[in-house]
């Protein structure tokens, strides 16, 4: 079916200086057989699904290919913003060799593949990223063909996506297509491929069975780690920034995966052992997740986040990135269990998603994506987020939470408005030496001061209040505190919790009595957050995972 | 072969879809600028500069000259660029390259087909009725097709390798369009030139393939004009020329196919 006979490819073509991108290639694919393309960057693997496809033609050797063959170098090839995503379906169909009867006959599938409903006769510049994605791989999906080769695609869009494409992948496969797939994942290749080719410097250095050929190229790669050196010489960047919201709010509620493993139930556990749909900020949260895993299952990583109802992301362990590492599960009914010491989110509704993952987190086992909500008592007028434990130095008592629905204040970000009243002198972020600094990293201890000044007499029922923003205007936490004397307020975090990324400080005087600010600095201020691990979300919970497997 | 019909409808469609808001518009913008341009010839020719013409009403001499011009030109100048232009297309996919150039042909000739036809009514009206040679018609579009596609896909090819050729194009085409009776006559030629120059001009195919297309949509024009332009001036030349650019185009491509996609690579 496809035949590579002596087959090489030099660059550039009218140049005389050689470069063989590819040399020497045999290979002898079979109808109906998948094949993976293994190796590095650069080894030549698109080079080589270009000769396959005919994009390219070799410069010695020969190339034979019988049947239709269609080239996935990108999805949505030939797309245009202008266009609507209906007649992008017929210009990106006719592209990849379509008649037109051929699309106006499979038109509905495809559409109905998108999931784009009334998308569809929008212009595509409307589109999210995501949405592109899904229509080209729609168009894709359902053209005909005899020989699918693949370059890299699957790695891109978001995990329902990538499930849906591996999902067809597998139909194609069965439905006796032949495939030529590459990834970066070779655990993907793995789980899709009979057969493997390793490329390395153009050349194709094995050729046979997936596992041996995946076998081979780990042990290239570790070998070249090895003469590089141990890994703990290179400095460790710091992380700058997380993951701030949830993917998709319209997907909660959806099981999504390829059911390797399945998760029966998720149960959240209070203090005292009791399933409960609802504890208090503050409190001590255990998260039970029981699954079944259907089939042995290697290097398993699990994920448990927490979402703000509105899709603020407040924080998602997993135990990759804990570096709690599971070799492997037999198959069988097990418990996973993750325990918060605190949970500092501040009053209100939240949605869990809990995911069982394979190594990379490319392919997710189970999936429940925000299916589980769990509700922190008490009362939040004020639209925060976080409950982070403070302490304000030198005053007694008055710490009172500010009324007014603070959550949405963006718009005023760097305005500051004046009273003839009080001057809000410097505001000041210092680390635990005291020291004046506006990048800390997550866990640190932390304090910011506000300097006043009292020009008049001070008012009854007068705050100071302090809020934390995050960049993207999400309020995190107020703090108030009552002014009494003095001409500054200190306000210590024992551990400054914040996760990696933008904030920014408002402060303001409150009259509790008139309702309103007298005085305010929105959003004048900043500080950045950074660590040296990876984690999603806005706030770092201390946690243990324990899991019987 | 019908599924690249397909595909040169559907990139034909794509070029008008992103270049206008929609279908009026379209129409209007492409029909605009024809006869705007025989209009600004008109007044400055015919009204400022009073140039006479005696073989044909000076409307029609223009028309029949911009009409023809502007899709030949049009035609190439979009297609030279064109592989390049679509290069992230062509990377990916293996559909063969000329259908680019042809699709941009294809465009170009959804505003020159009504405009002949346009032509064709206003020269029944002024001139009352058509020679008999207007049943040629579709054999004089077909040579200058030929010479349209043929200089496109070479000229397409040739840019993919060699940036400079769009420039020295644009001057030649520049020159080309003076040295063909657009808004004078052959007459003015015949009496300024020296026979050999002349017969150099007229044997021009692009001379005669206007004289040609004159010919058979004006009546009377043929016999005006058969004295100073031969058989071989008027059809040969531009028959020859046609034919030889059409298949050095499929020459030139199936010698360039292997590679176009390395050149377009960098």
């Amino acid at each position: 079916m496809i035949e590579l006979n002596n087959a090489g490819k030099k660059y550039p073509v009218a140049s005389s200086q050689d470069f063989w991108a590819l040399k020497d290639v045999f290979l002898d694919i079979k109808s109906g057989e998948a094949t993976g393309i293994i190796g590095r960057n650069g080894a030549g693997k698109t080079t080589l699904l270009n000769l396959i496809a005919g994009v390219l033609s070799p410069s010695e050797g020969g190339v034979s290919v019988k049947g239709k063959a269609l080239g996935l170098f990108n999805l949505g090839i030939g797309f245009q913003d202008e266009l609507t995503g209906r007649q992008n379906i017929f210009l990106n169909g006719t592209i990849l060799g379509a008649s037109r009867n051929e699309i106006e006959n499979k038109f509905e599938a495809i559409a109905e593949f998108s999931e784009l409903g009334d998308f569809i006769d929008m212009p595509l510049g409307s589109y999210s990223q995501g949405m592109r994605l899904r229509l080209g791989f729609s168009v894709i999906a359902n053209l005909d063909f005899d020989i699918l080769v693949i370059d890299e695609v699957l790695a891109v869009g978001d995990i329902l996506f990538q499930s849906k494409c591996f999902e067809r992948l597998m139909d194609f496969k069965r439905a006796g297509k032949t495939l030529v797939v590459t990834n970066q994942s070779v655990d993907l290749i793995e789980r899709i491929c009979d057969k493997a080719v390793l490329l390395e410097h153009g050349r194709a250095v094995f050729y046979g069975n997936v596992r041996e050929a995946a076998d081979k190229y780990r042990e290239l790669l570790n070998k070249e780690r090895f003469y590089a050196g141990p890994p703990k010489n290179r400095a460790v960047p710091l992380v700058e920034n997380t993951k701030k919201w949830a993917d998709d709010i319209s997907s909660w509620g959806m099981k999504l995966g390829s059911k390797e493993a399945v998760i029966d139930s998720v149960v959240f556990i209070d203090k005292f052992g009791f399933r409960r749909d609802g504890i208090k900020s503050g409190d001590p949260l255990r998260i039970r997740v029981n699954f079944t895993a259907k089939n042995d299952i290697k290097e398993p990583h699990f994920g448990v986040a927490i979402f703000r109802k509105d899709g603020v992301y407040c924080y998602g362990p997993n135990t990759e990135f804990d570096g709690y590492h599971i070799k492997e599960i037999k198959p069988g009914r097990k418990t996973l269990e993750l325990t918060y010491r605190r949970v500092l989110l501040a009053p209100g509704e939240y949605r869990f998603s809990v995911a069982i993952w394979d190594k990379k987190e490319a392919l997710a086992f189970d999936y429940h994506d925000g299916y589980y909500e769990l509700a922190v008592g008490g009362v939040n007028g004020t639209g925060e987020l976080l409950r982070m434990p403070f302490k304000i130095k030198d005053r007694f008592g008055g710490i009172k939470r500010c009324r007014p629905d603070l959550g949405s204040l963006r718009d005023r970000w760097g305005k500051k408005t004046e009273s003839d009243g009080i001057r809000i002198g410097p505001v000041k972020l210092s680390g635990k030496d005291g020291e004046e600094k506006n990048i800390f990293l997550t866990n640190e201890p932390a304090e910011l001061s506000v300097s006043f000044k009292e020009l008049k007499a001070r008012k009854k029922d007068t705050y100071l209040w302090a809020g934390i923003y995050r960049e993207d205007g999400v309020y995190c936490q107020g703090m108030t505190a009552d002014i009494g004397g003095g001409d500054k307020i200190r306000i210590f975090f024992p551990e400054f919790r914040l996760l990696p990324g933008g904030y920014r400080i408002s402060v303001g005087l409150w009259d509790d009595f008139s309702k309103r600010f007298l005085m305010s600095h929105h959003g004048v201020y900043d500080f950045k957050m950074a660590w040296n691990r990876l984690d999603h979300g806005t706030v770092y919970m201390d946690h243990k995972w324990k899991t019987e497997v | 072969m019908s599924r690249w019909a397909d595909l040169i409808y559907e990139l034909a469609k794509k070029n008008l879809r992103t270049r206008y808001s929609s279908l009026p518009s379209a129409i209007f913008w492409m029909f605009l600028f024809p006869f705007l341009t025989v209009g600004i010839f008109y007044a400055v020719f015919s009204v400022v500069l009073k140039v006479r013409i005696d073989e044909t009403p000076f409307v029609l001499y223009l028309m029949t000259s911009v009409f023809t011009w502007q899709f030949f030109h049009d035609s190439v100048m979009a297609s030279v660029t064109s592989l390049v232009d679509n290069k992230n297309l062509l990377r990916e996919s293996n559909f063969p390259h000329y259908l680019v150039p042809i699709s941009i042909i294809f465009t170009n000739m959804i505003i020159f087909l009504p405009s002949l036809a346009v032509t064709i009514f206003v020269s029944a009206f002024m001139l009352k009725g058509l020679p008999a040679a207007v049943i040629f018609l579709p054999f004089v579009f077909a040579i200058h097709l030929g010479m349209v596609t043929g200089l496109s896909v070479i000229f397409s090819i040739l840019y993919v390798k060699w940036r400079d050729i769009k420039h020295i194009l644009e001057a030649c085409l520049t020159i080309l369009f003076y040295l063909t009776p657009t808004f004078y006559s052959v007459y003015l030629i015949k009496k300024s030139f020296s026979p050999v120059l002349y017969d150099f001009y007229i044997n021009n195919p692009f001379v005669g393939m206007l004289s040609l297309y004159r010919s058979v949509l004006l009546k009377g024009f043929y016999h005006a004009i058969k004295d100073e332009a031969g058989f071989s001036a008027l059809l040969l030349a531009p028959f020859i020329f046609s034919a030889a650019v059409f298949f050095a185009g499929i020459y030139y491509y199936g010698k360039n196919r292997k590679v176009i996609n390395d050149y377009l690579s960098y």
